[in-house]
């Protein structure tokens, strides 16, 4: 029962969608009908375009995200746990945390050119600051009990960073993933929008532009329901393989 | 002070090296800092700038102030009454890893495309972050000190008021830090997707036409307006929560 309680509050709002909708006080242009815009998102999923449009902003967003967290997990750690790399790096992070880095997206489509690549490297950039800045509080936070007991029993420094510091900080990578993926997911639906002619983000556009409102709604189901289904297989393979501490870092 | 240089230490080392690779020649596109900062200021004598950076800090403020007070005040009122979390909290949780852009061209749709569907989208994006440290931190008081302050005979709003709200106050702020920089990356998007002015139009406009320098200045100028409102938050915090080290 508890379970199905979020989704009482989703249908009450569906209905009440569903009868502004057809009270017909506002064109369906501005509100079309639910039945419209599922006919759409069965059209949508039926065609292997649709699913191509989908793979090329999941492609984007998944390249610029894996490389941030690979980068972003061992800057981290690295600052961290090394003072010096922290005190250099610490600041410009925090520094440049609150400055939007969407706006450098004009001088990246110069860099890198129209496609891709500009894209890839935005949410890199804009994924990199989480990855960093949780990664680095979590190896920071590494209880120091811990690391004397290892040392005291002889471990190396390879083994204590293998057997102590990895399983310490682990919980805050999967923070910081958790963090980084929506970002990745709005980065490469803003660029799309400003500037692709393929992606998610761009049919929405295209699809406003040509005034087809119930594709528009559609396919801002799908990109929710992506946005979603990537953020629960996440905490999915957080509960596999970080099962040994719960850290649950929904905020912040 | 030792602290406050090292990290100017590193940018200037950044920025000279920049400057001394274009002295060599540069493509176009990538002027050298001390350009940069000579178009910057040039700029800074014109009206245009100042009229651009109006017509975005006029969106992303009202958006910031609407959707981090909505999320401040249903989060901390979730967190502590237990109809409203159970109505409210699971639709929060559910949308919150849903790229709230998506809303734009829908708002567009429904309230214009003028500066209203901005602000709402605004507001919206910077609703989540708020919501959900302010829903933590008021679930996150210590039971005990409740339970005092009701032994010691106080009623429920003065309990809220001196012993629920300063402990929830901390991830509160935190939650507002990401708003206020959400607020001007929603607000930059919105004004690259489609806008007659600020600081997102003119940074794409001047790519479309090709000047460089005025590319720059918007970027320098988003850039320091970004840090300058993080930095007033910050101060902002440690005002309000001068028992607790930051």
């Amino acid at each position: 029962m508890s379970r199905l309680r979020p989704l009482l509050l989703i249908l009450v709002l569906m209905a009440a969608w569903e009868l502004a909708a057809r009270s017909g006080l506002w064109s369906p242009l501005v509100l079309p009908s639910l039945e419209r815009i599922g006919r759409e998102l069965v059209l949508f999923l039926s065609r292997p375009e649709g699913w191509m449009q989908a793979w090329v902003s999941l492609y984007r967003a998944f390249g610029g995200f894996a490389a941030a967290a690979l980068v972003g997990a061992l800057l981290g750690m690295l600052m961290g746990r090394s003072a010096l790399v922290g005190r250099m790096l610490d600041p410009l992070f925090s520094g440049t945390y609150a400055v939007p880095k969407l706006a450098l997206f004009p001088v990246f489509i110069f860099i890198f050119g129209l496609g891709s690549l500009s894209k890839v490297a935005l949410i890199f950039l804009e994924c990199l600051y989480p990855m960093v800045i949780i990664t680095s509080q979590g190896a920071r936070a590494v209880d120091p009990v811990l690391i004397w007991s290892a040392q005291n029993m002889g471990a190396s420094r390879a083994a204590t960073l293998r057997r102590v510091l990895l399983p310490a900080t682990m919980p805050y990578v999967f923070a910081a993933l958790r963090v980084a993926l929506p970002v990745a997911l709005i980065v490469v639906i803003i660029t799309e929008m400003i500037s692709s002619v393929d992606g998610l983000g761009y049919v929405v556009i295209y699809s406003l532009a040509s005034l087809r409102t119930d594709r528009m709604l559609a396919i801002v189901v799908v990109i929710a329901a992506l946005g979603l289904a990537l953020d629960r297989a996440l905490v999915a393979a957080r509960d596999r393989l970080v099962y040994w501490e719960k850290l649950d870092t929904y905020f912040a | 002070m030792r602290h406050a240089a090292a990290p100017a230490g590193l940018l200037v080392v950044l920025l000279v090296l920049w400057q001394i690779a274009s002295l060599g020649g540069h493509p176009s596109y990538l002027l050298p800092p001390l350009e940069i900062l000579r178009h910057f200021f040039a700029a800074l004598g014109s009206s245009e700038l100042y009229v651009h950076a109006a017509a975005s800090l006029g969106r992303a403020l009202p958006g910031f102030l609407i959707g981090s007070l909505m999320g401040v005040a249903l989060g901390l009122a979730a967190g502590i009454a237990r109809g409203l979390d159970e109505a409210l909290s699971p639709l929060v949780f559910l949308t919150y890893p849903v790229p709230k852009i998506v809303m734009l061209p829908v708002f567009m749709l429904w309230f214009g495309i003028g500066d209203l569907s901005k602000v709402l989208i605004i507001a919206l994006a910077c609703f989540y972050p708020c919501f959900i440290n302010a829903y933590y931190g008021a679930r996150a008081t210590p039971r005990i000190l409740v339970w005092s302050a009701r032994n010691m005979g106080a009623g429920d709003a003065l309990i809220f008021r001196r012993v629920v709200l300063p402990a929830a106050l901390p991830l509160i702020f935190a939650g507002l830090r990401v708003s206020l920089a959400l607020s001007f990356i929603v607000m930059f998007a919105a004004e690259m997707i489609n806008a007659r002015s600020g600081l997102g139009h003119l940074i794409r406009e001047s790519e479309m036409s090709l000047r460089f320098d005025l590319m720059y200045v918007s970027l320098l100028t988003i850039a320091v307006l970004g840090y300058a409102g993080d930095r007033l938050l910050r101060l902002a915090r440690g005002r309000a929560l001068r028992w607790q080290p930051s």
